[in-house]
């Protein structure tokens, strides 16, 4: 999604939120689109949630502004932002119908009952439910629940919807299912949406952007494309997705040595020869097919086990003369039959300049 | 710019959060004015001479020296103690038996053994007296000894506690996780080092709390004393004699503030051993299932069999005796005993000023604790001001009920006290007894309330819908069944209390308990039977009401259905 130029519609600046002695959001400044899908993704404890809170008002910064819409809505209780929220818990009234529920924020804004009844009709058909009305929460599964929670947050035509683990409380094809509906909903309200999540998997497939956090600070923005293939971090490398993590030095510009062995790397982020470095690349990325002994960052392997995961199969590789480094690599299950790999097969494999990525070392 | 000049962010309230504030500022004011301040006034009295001057500790050194004051506070202590050790282990084997054992009509015995909790305490002692008074049936069977005494207080205790031990008990045994005991069995345990090992251990709090309530309900309670003790002095019959006998106020006080003295070391231990208590049940604990095995069941049955005709043995005998034409010379059955008007100038309206006090109590006093747990539980921010009220809450269950009607005496007759003019109406017994039962009343609410998902007030406010639309709506209807437990449970209470009203009541709204305790001491037993009686019968009334309710409950209200 190009926003550049744009100006934000929502405008965090500087949030720290401290509870105690601890800070569990650390200077956080963040810009948020118009129909933008952002998700804010990070183990639990990271400050996602805590981010959301402060967004939505329900637990306010201890410092730092957020303007959304051009309006400064730092310091005002939930009542009087802009927001639809769905819960985890889906917070559905247990004693109201599926009706009474979605319409809810509807009946105290006094408009007529024909037209509420209306409305609601609207939303519940929106979210696939349209016979459901008369029904009451307990009556329905844990998927049709979350579409009431998202109707009844989207009766008021709010400006962001806000969605704190939507998915997570539900199981994994119904929740594979959900997503793609949300996604299509969303694009098809052009509603600007912030969702909340631990599922790397969930947050890929969802965002426009993402929002890696940890400690209570960010760590990386950018699109799922972004975030995947040149994360920012180890930590956001490791959060999303499998790596490989390797110990290295840096020698001379563009060459790190790992276990005595040299490799190019397409990128040093302007670290000195010398330093010490962490050197990452992705099993998939691995080149396991047509590589010929001494190309490119070639290096001549064992299979030490295997790991058949469905569609491919996850190897343990360690050089065949022994030493560092080790690394897990994917073959797909093609190539798993025309080579006959299985395990104390030697072959080669190379390490692409341009997958492998460097950090300092930690 | 640096990491400090990041604005500061004061969190304005919104219309909610000001109306949530000033009804807990309020709750505040009320808790302080029904609980605190009058206690305050005790304290102050029991340092005071009669002309009101402070005196120090003379009042309590003179408490110490009198032997016939301090010997209460012995006896007190024996009594609460024996009886403490009778029923505990009495009440666990019954409890076992209702959770653990595959033994039959579980239900009858459950509500055999609960029947005390329906009559004032006095009942089982004026069931005593018919069985073993001067006049009693079995009197040969204490050998000559007089049922007057220690042996009487500790006799009618037993019953009377019973079913409290008995509730607290069945609630720790029926938390077991069967898992614990499978893999007992599959490590070869015996029957002996299960029950060591793994039910002892899981009840051990709920057994820790048992008796220390058993042992606070001895030694505050009245009736019991009043009718049975003889010349065999307690506290709590002491406090109504140095006040409504001898009109000694500051010896009142200075027995109050030393019968204060167990009730809240017992109460605090309680707090302590319900902090340590660890949720024993995970939410993937499979509930325990007891498995058949005739030789405990039947010994069980029988068990329980003898304690529940005991039971409801000393019940019968009171209510039979109350249709009794002459105890036991003419066993002829009558109804005069229960023409009251000869026995009470007020007759049978001391059994309206109870339905009214009660009503009243159950509907204001329901209303109060529901208000002040959702405040408590449910404002945002404002934490001083949410535990403050939760503490005040928290007071009158540590209070007995005696030393809170003194000092309902003292404050509300305080010179300049404004509240002043509630002194001697049926008001302030009815804000005494909403105040007497409010703790468990106040906890059983918050418990209802922590059972809401904690988001539905963000839910509305996202939704821009005030706080009591959606108190009304979703709250309060979702609570209901707590919400008739609260008001059961004040009318039951109000119905059968006697220790609190007893200072406060006046010639116009003496309450049918308070005549029993009359009519006994003017030697009229067949009319305290009789009075007894009928409030057994509303009390059962207004509990099969309640039973009904809830499944009405149930039925006309589809989401309940899971």
């Amino acid at each position: 999604m190009d926003v550049t130029g744009a100006s934000p519609y929502l405008s965090i600046r500087r949030l720290t939120k401290r509870f105690g002695s601890f800070t569990a959001l650390d200077d956080v400044s963040l810009d948020v689109f118009a129909r933008e899908f952002v998700v804010f993704l990070g183990p639990s404890g990271c400050g996602k949630t805590t981010l959301l809170r402060a967004i939505a008002g329900l637990d306010i910064q201890t410092s730092g502004t957020i303007h959304q819409g051009g309006r400064d809505v730092s310091a005002l209780p939930p009542a009087e932002r802009d927001f639809g929220i769905v819960f985890q818990s889906y917070a559905l009234f247990p004693n109201l119908t599926v009706f009474d529920n979605v319409g809810y924020g509807l009946v105290s804004r006094g408009q007529p009952r024909s037209q509420i009844q209306a409305r609601v009709a609207e939303l519940l058909a929106l979210v696939g439910l349209p016979d459901s009305g008369a029904k009451y929460p307990s009556q329905l599964s844990g998927g049709q629940q979350q579409r009431v929670a998202l109707a009844r947050a989207l009766a008021i035509s709010p400006g962001l919807l806000l969605l704190d683990e939507p998915l997570s409380a539900l199981d994994a094809r119904v929740r594979t299912h959900l997503r793609q509906e949300l996604k299509e909903l969303q694009r098809k309200l052009g509603i600007t949406t912030i969702m909340v999540t631990h599922d790397q998997e969930e947050a890929l497939t969802l965002a426009d952007r993402i929002v890696v956090m940890n400690h209570g600070v960010i760590d990386q923005v950018g699109t799922p494309t972004e975030v995947y293939r040149q994360p920012a971090s180890p930590f956001v490398a490791d959060f999303v997705g499998t790596m490989n993590f390797l110990q290295a030095s840096v020698a001379e510009h563009g060459v790190v040595a790992i276990g005595g062995r040299q490799f190019w790397v397409e990128s040093l982020n302007g670290m000195k020869p010398g330093t010490a470095a962490t050197v990452c690349i992705r099993p998939e990325d691995v080149k396991t097919r047509n590589v010929e002994p001494g190309s490119e960052n070639a290096l001549e392997v064992e299979v030490k086990a295997l790991e058949f995961l469905g569609s491919f199969a996850r190897a343990r590789l360690a050089p065949a003369d022994g030493g560092d480094p080790e690394i897990v690599a994917d073959f797909s299950i093609n190539l798993l039959r025309d080579l006959k790999v299985e395990p104390g097969l030697k072959l080669p494999v190379a390490l692409p300049p341009d997958r492998l990525r460097a950090f300092p070392k930690a | 710019m640096t990491a400090a000049s990041a604005p500061l962010i004061r969190a304005r309230a919104s219309r909610d959060d000001l109306i949530m504030r000033a009804g807990l500022a309020l709750f505040a004011l009320f808790l302080l004015v029904v609980v605190a301040l009058p206690l305050w006034a005790l304290l102050s009295k029991s340092f005071q001479d009669h002309n009101g001057n402070f005196v120090g500790l003379a009042n309590y050194l003179r408490y110490v020296e009198t032997p016939a004051l301090f010997q209460s506070f012995w006896n007190s202590l024996f009594v609460a103690i024996v009886v403490t050790a009778i029923v505990v282990p009495l009440a666990f084997i019954y409890a076992y038996a209702l959770t653990r054992s595959c033994m039959r009509f579980k239900a009858v015995f459950q509500g055999l053994a609960l029947i005390p909790i329906l009559a004032p305490s006095l009942l089982p002692a004026i069931s005593l007296i018919y069985l073993f008074g001067n006049q009693g049936l079995l009197k040969g069977w204490l050998f000559g000894q007089p049922v007057y005494g220690a042996t009487g207080i500790i006799t009618a205790q037993v019953f009377y506690c019973f079913p409290h031990a008995l509730m607290i008990l069945v609630t720790a045994l029926s938390m077991a996780d069967q898992r614990l005991y499978e893999s007992a069995d599959a490590l070869g345990a015996s029957r002996l080092r299960k029950f060591l090992t793994v039910t002892l251990p899981g009840a051990k709090y709920g057994l820790i709390s048992t008796s220390f309530v058993i042992f606070t309900l001895v030694i505050t309670d009245f009736g019991i004393a009043k009718v049975v003790g003889g010349r065999f002095n307690v506290l709590a019959t002491d406090i109504y004699k140095q006040v409504i006998g001898q009109q000694n106020f500051e010896m009142g006080a200075v027995v109050g503030v030393v019968l204060l003295v167990p009730a809240l070391l017992s109460f605090a231990v309680d707090r302590i051993v319900a902090r340590r208590q660890v949720a024993q049940l995970s939410a993937r604990a499979v509930p325990f299932e007891p498995k058949p095995r005739q030789s405990r069941d039947l010994a069980l049955t029988l068990f329980c069999a003898a304690i529940g005709l005991a039971i409801l043995g000393v019940f019968a005998v009171s209510v039979w005796a109350s249709f009794i034409t002459f105890w036991p010379y003419n066993l002829t059955l009558t109804l005069k005993n229960y023409a009251f008007g000869n026995f009470d100038p007020l007759g049978w309206g001391v059994y309206w000023n109870s339905l009214k006090m009660a009503a009243a109590s159950a509907i204001l006093g329901t209303i109060a604790v529901f208000l002040g747990a959702y405040l408590v539980e449910k404002s945002k921010g404002f934490h001083v001001g949410r535990n403050f009220v939760h503490l005040l809450a928290m007071i009158p269950l540590a209070v007995p009920g005696l030393v809170l009607g003194l000092s309902y005496i003292f404050f509300f007759n305080m010179k300049g006290n404004p509240l002043g003019f509630l002194y001697g109406t049926m008001a302030i017994l009815v804000v005494n007894t909403v105040a007497h039962f409010y703790t468990v009343s106040h906890l059983t609410a918050v418990t209802a309330l922590k059972q809401l998902d904690a988001e539905f007030e963000a839910v509305s406010a996202s939704l821009k819908v005030p706080v009591w639309r959606t108190f009304f709506r979703v709250t309060v209807p979702i609570c209901l069944p707590a919400i008739l437990d609260v008001a059961i449970y004040f009318f039951v209470n109000a119905m059968t209390t006697v220790s609190a009203v007893i200072f406060l009541y006046s010639s116009e709204t003496k309450l049918a308990s308070l005549a029993i305790v009359n009519m006994d001491e003017s030697g009229f037993t067949a009319g305290a039977a009789g009075m007894a009686t009928v409030i057994v019968v509303t009390s059962a009334a207004v509990k099969l009401a309640q039973l009904g309710l809830s499944r009405l409950l149930s039925r006309t209200q589809a989401w309940r259905k899971r």
